[in-house]
C-alpha cells in the first residue's frame, strides 16, 4: 500500500509534466498544478505511513534503468524530507497557477516544474547509487532549465552558467564518492554499502566523505561553495526560487546526513568538526550579506545560506557527539537540525513566494524602490510578516521553537566532557547569537523599507494584490510556520524516529509535550501558552487604546525639519538602513564605490553631473572564484597557442602522442 | 595642560547668579515644573542666539528652573522664536509650530520677533504676524539680556 502510494505519487508527477507540456495554453497550468498537488499528497501519505509504522518502503525494479535497475527505499529519515518537499511543492504549484497567468505559462516551464518537484520527491526515496544520481541529475537539469526560462535577461543567463558549472561539479564529486564506497563495498545499493562500510579503509572513507561533503555542501549553499545561490535564486521564477530554497537545499543536508551518519556509520570526529566549521562560516557570512543587500530576493537567498549554516552546525555537533559516544545528545542535536530545516522550508518558501508576489505587483525587487505595500498588498504583507517573524526566531512562530531547540542541543552537548566538542559547540552558540541579530536587522530592513512607509516609486504606488491562487500558495506555507511554532511537540516523535534511523539508535531525548521539553531536565517551553498570553495582551492593549483615545487624533505631516516639499524618496532606503552595519563590517563586505563626476565645459570648477554607484559583491566570489576564473582563462589562452589552425601541426600532435605512448608502453 | 585653572573651581564659589523669583503670570504657570522648547531662528542677526546661549550657560543657568532646549518639535512644549520672520522661513516656522503637539506655547524673543526691530518692513520680511501676532511669552530687548530671558522662561515653569 505504501509502495503503491509512493509510486503513484511519482507517476502523478510525471503525468503532470506531460500534461504541462502537451495540453493547450488555457488548461495547461491548472491541469499540471492539480496533478502535482496530487503527486505531493500521495508522496506525503506514503511518507506519513513510513513514519507512523517505522517500516521502510522498498521497491526494486530491474527494468527502468539499464544495467543497474531502480531501487527506491524510503526510511524515516527520507520520509521527513519527502514531507517537507511535498508541502513546499504543493504550495509552489498552487502559486504557479496565478503566477503563470501573467506572461508565463509557456510549455517548457509548465512541464518542467512538476518534473522538478518529482525529482525532489525521488531523491530522498532513492535506495541505490544509480537511482540517487538519476534523480539528482534530473533535479539539477530541470532546475537549470527552469532558471533559463528567463534567458532574455543577461543576469539570468549568467546565473544559469554559474549554477550549471557548480551543480555538475558537485554531482561529479558525489558520484565519485559513491562509486568509491560502492567499489569497496561491492555493490551499488545503499543497503550493501551500509553493510560493507566497516570494511572500507579509513583513508578511502575520509576521502569519500569529503568528496560527498563538497558536492552536498555546494548544493545546500554552504560557504565557500555557495556562490551560485545568490545569483540563481533571485533570477529564477518565484515558485522555482521557493522550491530551490525550501526543498532543494534540504537535499544537500540529507546527503550529508545519509552519507556520514547512515552509510559510513558515524565517521570520525574531525569530519564533523569540519562540517560544523563550514556551518558557522556560512551562518555568519549569509547573515551579514543578507543584512547588507538591498535586493529583496538576494537578501532571502543569503538568509538561506545563513539558515543552512545553522543546520550544518547542528549536524556537525550531532555527528561529533555521536562519535564521542553520547547517543542521546547526538539525537537531540540532529532533531534540532532537522526541525530547523523543516521550519526553514516553511518560512523561506513563504517569504520567496511573497517576494515573488511583490515583484509581480511592483515590477521590481529592489527595496530602494518599494514602500507602502502594506496598504496595497495586505495579504502578501501579512504573510511576508509571518515569514519574517519566523526567520527572526520570534515567538510564537516556528523559527523560535527550532532555534530554541538548536540552542538546547548545543548547550547540552557541553555535558559530553570533551574539550574539542565543547569549543566547537561554544563557537556554534556564538554564531547562532550573532546571526540572530544580523537576521533581525536584515528582516526589519526588508519589511520596514519594502512594505511600510510611503511608496518610493510610481510603480510601487499602483501595485495590486496577488490573485487568490498565489495568496493560497503563500498561506499554505505560512500555516506550518504558525502550527510548528505553537505546538512543536507534535512533530517531535516524527523527527526522533528520523534521527534514530540516521544515527542508528533510538534514544528519545525529548519528553512528550505540546511544547518542547527536554527529557531528564526542567528545560521546557510552551509556545501555545506564550501565544495565548501574547494574543490576550495585544487584545487588551488594543481595547485599552480604543477606550482611552476618545479625542480624535489629528492627522499631520511627518516632521521633516520644516522642509517645504517632502517626497517619499526622502525616506530611509535599504542602503542607508544597512549603512552602519556595512561600515562596521567593511573589511568583510568590501563594498564597491564609484563616483563619476562630469564638469561643465566652460569651467572645471563647476560640476555638471554626479553619479554615485555602490555595490556589495559576494566576498568569497571576489576573493576565491574570480582569481580562479582568471587563471582558467589564462590557461585557456595558453592552450590556444597550440591551436594555430594548421592541419599539419594537428596531425603532428597525433604522431608525437603515438610515439610517446609507444615509448612509454615499451 | 594647565592643571591649576582646572582645580580652581573645586575651591571657589559657584559663579551662577542668584535670581529673584519673578511674579507669577495670571492663571498660574502654563507648564509647572519644566518646559521643553524648540528654538527656531527665523532670520535673526544672531544677537538673540548669543544671549540665549548665555542664558543656558553656567552663569545664568536657565535649566535649573526647568527650561530645556530640545532638538525636535515633537519633543517640545513650544517654540522659542528669534528674528524677524523672513520670506524663506515663514513656511518652515509654521510647519515647526504645527509639529509641536498641543498644548503648545510660542515664546517670542527679541524686538525683531515682536515686530519692533530695526529690520521690520524690509523686502525680505514676510508679513507673517499670524504666527507671532500674539505670543504667549514676549521677551523685549535688542538683544534681551540673559537675565530677562531666564526670568521670562521661569514664568512658564513657575520655579
Amino acid at each position: 500500500m505504501s509502495a503503491a502510494l509512493l509510486l503513484g505519487g511519482l507517476g502523478l508527477g510525471a503525468a503532470a509534466a506531460l500534461a504541462g507540456g502537451a495540453l493547450p495554453a488555457r488548461s495547461r497550468v491548472p491541469a499540471a498544478a492539480v496533478f502535482t498537488v496530487g503527486a505531493c499528497v500521495a508522496a506525503l501519505a506514503a511518507a506519513a505511513r513510513v513514519l507512523a509504522s517505522g517500516e521502510t518502503i522498498t521497491v526494486h525494479s530491474a527494468q527502468v534503468l539499464p544495467l543497474t535497475g531502480v531501487t527506491l527505499s524510503l526510511d524515516p529519515l527520507g520520509a521527513v524530507f519527502v514531507i517537507t518537499t511535498a508541502v513546499v511543492g504543493a504550495a509552489a504549484s498552487c502559486y504557479n497557477v496565478g503566477y503563470a497567468a501573467h506572461g508565463g505559462g509557456a510549455r517548457t516551464g509548465t512541464a518542467l516544474l512538476p518534473l522538478f518537484i518529482t525529482s525532489l520527491l525521488a531523491v530522498p526515496a532513492a535506495g541505490s547509487i544509480a537511482t540517487f544520481m538519476a534523480a539528482w541529475e534530473l533535479m539539477a537539469l530541470s532546475s537549470l532549465l527552469l532558471l533559463l526560462t528567463g534567458h532574455r535577461r543577461p543576469e539570468a543567463r549568467d546565473a544559469a552558467q554559474w549554477y550549471a558549472v557548480m551543480t555538475h561539479a558537485g554531482a561529479a564529486a558525489i558520484l565519485l564518492a559513491f562509486v568509491l564506497l560502492g567499489a569497496h563495498a561491492g555493490g551499488q545499493s545503499f543497503a550493501v554499502i551500509r553493510a560493507g562500510a566497516a570494511g572500507v579503509p579509513p583513508a578511502v572513507r575520509s576521502l569519500a566523505f569529503f568528496l560527498a561533503l563538497a558536492g552536498f555542501a555546494s548544493k545546500s549553499g554552504a560557504v565557500p561553495l555557495h556562490v551560485w545561490l545568490p545569483r540563481a535564486h533571485p533570477e529564477a521564477p518565484s515558485p522555482v526560487s521557493a522550491l530551490m530554497s525550501g526543498a532543494m537545499v534540504n537535499l544537500g543536508i540529507y546527503g550529508i546526513v545519509r552519507t556520514g551518519d547512515d552509510l559510513l556509520g558515524g565517521g570520525q570526529l574531525w569530519w564533523w568538526l569540519a562540517v560544523a566549521g563550514l556551518g558557522a562560516a556560512s551562518a555568519l557570512f549569509g547573515a551579514l550579506h543578507a543584512a547588507a543587500s538591498p535586493d529583496l530576493k538576494r537578501l532571502l537567498a543569503y538568509s538561506t545560506v545563513d539558515n543552512v549554516g545553522l543546520v550544518l552546525i547542528g549536524v556537525g555537533a550531532s555527528g561529533a557527539l555521536a562519535v564521542k559516544g553520547h547517543p542521546a545528545l547526538a539525537g537531540l542535536a540532529l532533531i534540532a537540525a532537522l526541525f530547523q530545516l523543516a521550519s526553514h522550508s516553511a518560512f523561506k518558501g513563504c517569504l520567496f513566494l511573497a517576494a515573488g508576489s511583490v515583484q509581480h505587483a511592483a515590477g521590481t525587487r529592489d527595496l530602494d524602490s518599494l514602500g507602502g505595500l502594506v496598504r496595497r498588498l495586505p495579504a502578501t504583507a501579512t504573510l511576508f510578516g509571518v515569514g519574517a517573524l519566523s526567520v527572526c526566531a520570534l515567538p510564537p512562530f516556528s523559527g523560535f521553537a527550532s532555534e530554541w531547540l538548536l540552542l538546547q542541543g548545543f548547550l547540552r552537548g557541553f555535558s559530553a566532557h570533551s574539550a574539542v566538542t565543547a569549543t566547537a559547540l561554544l563557537a556554534g552558540v556564538a554564531a547562532l547569537a550573532l546571526t540572530g541579530g544580523l537576521t533581525a536587522a536584515a528582516f526589519v530592513k526588508a519589511f520596514g523599507i519594502g512594505f511600510l512607509g510611503q511608496p518610493r516609486t510610481p510603480e510601487a504606488a499602483v501595485a495590486r494584490e496577488a490573485g487568490p491562487s498565489m495568496v493560497a500558495g503563500m498561506a499554505l506555507l505560512a500555516v506550518p510556520c504558525v502550527v510548528l511554532g505553537v505546538i512543536p511537540g507534535t512533530v517531535m516523535p516524527v523527527l526522533a524516529k528520523a534521527a534514530g534511523t540516521a544515527l542508528g539508535g533510538s534514544a528519545d531525548p525529548l519528553r512528550a509535550s505540546a511544547g518542547l521539553a527536554i527529557a531528564g531536565s526542567t528545560d521546557v517551553i510552551q509556545p501555545a501558552l506564550l501565544a495565548a498570553a501574547l494574543t490576550a495582551g495585544l487584545a487588551g492593549a488594543w481595547a485599552l487604546l480604543r477606550v482611552r483615545a476618545r479625542a480624535s487624533a489629528r492627522r499631520a505631516e511627518a516632521w521633516g525639519c520644516g522642509r517645504e516639499e517632502q517626497t517619499p524618496r526622502m525616506q530611509y532606503t535599504a542602503t542607508s538602513f544597512a549603512e552602519p552595519l556595512q561600515r562596521v563590517f567593511e573589511d568583510v563586505l568590501r563594498p564597491d564605490r564609484d563616483l563619476d563626476v562630469s564638469h561643465l565645459a566652460e569651467s572645471r570648477y563647476f560640476e555638471d553631473a554626479l553619479r554615485y554607484h555602490t555595490r556589495i559583491d559576494d566576498a568569497v566570489e571576489r576573493g576565491a572564484y574570480r582569481p580562479l576564473t582568471v587563471l582558467t582563462a589564462r590557461w585557456g589562452e595558453l592552450a590556444r597557442r597550440a591551436q594555430n589552425g594548421s592541419m599539419h601541426r594537428y596531425v603532428g600532435y597525433g604522431f608525437a602522442a603515438l610515439v610517446v605512448l609507444l615509448v612509454v608502453l615499451a | 595642560m594647565q592643571l591649576l585653572p582646572l582645580l580652581r573651581p573645586l575651591f571657589s564659589r559657584p559663579v551662577t547668579e542668584c535670581l529673584p523669583r519673578p511674579p507669577a503670570p495670571p492663571g498660574g504657570a502654563r507648564f509647572p515644573g519644566s518646559v521643553q522648547l524648540r528654538h527656531v531662528d527665523a532670520g535673526s542677526c544672531n544677537g538673540c542666539e548669543l544671549e540665549i546661549a548665555s542664558a543656558f550657560g553656567p552663569v545664568y543657568d536657565a535649566a535649573r528652573f526647568g527650561a530645556r532646549l530640545v532638538a525636535s518639535p515633537r519633543h517640545a512644549d513650544g517654540v522659542l522664536v528669534t528674528g524677524v520672520v523672513t520670506r524663506n522661513m515663514a513656511v518652515p516656522l509654521a510647519k515647526t509650530l504645527d509639529a509641536v503637539p498641543a498644548p503648545r506655547v510660542v515664546v517670542a524673543c527679541g524686538d525683531c520677533a515682536l515686530g519692533r526691530g530695526p529690520f521690520g518692513g524690509g523686502y525680505g520680511v514676510a508679513d507673517s504676524q499670524g504666527v507671532l501676532a500674539a505670543p504667549d511669552v514676549a521677551i523685549p530687548g535688542c538683544p534681551p539680556g540673559p537675565v530677562a530671558i531666564t526670568q521670562a522662561l521661569r514664568t512658564l515653569t513657575g520655579r
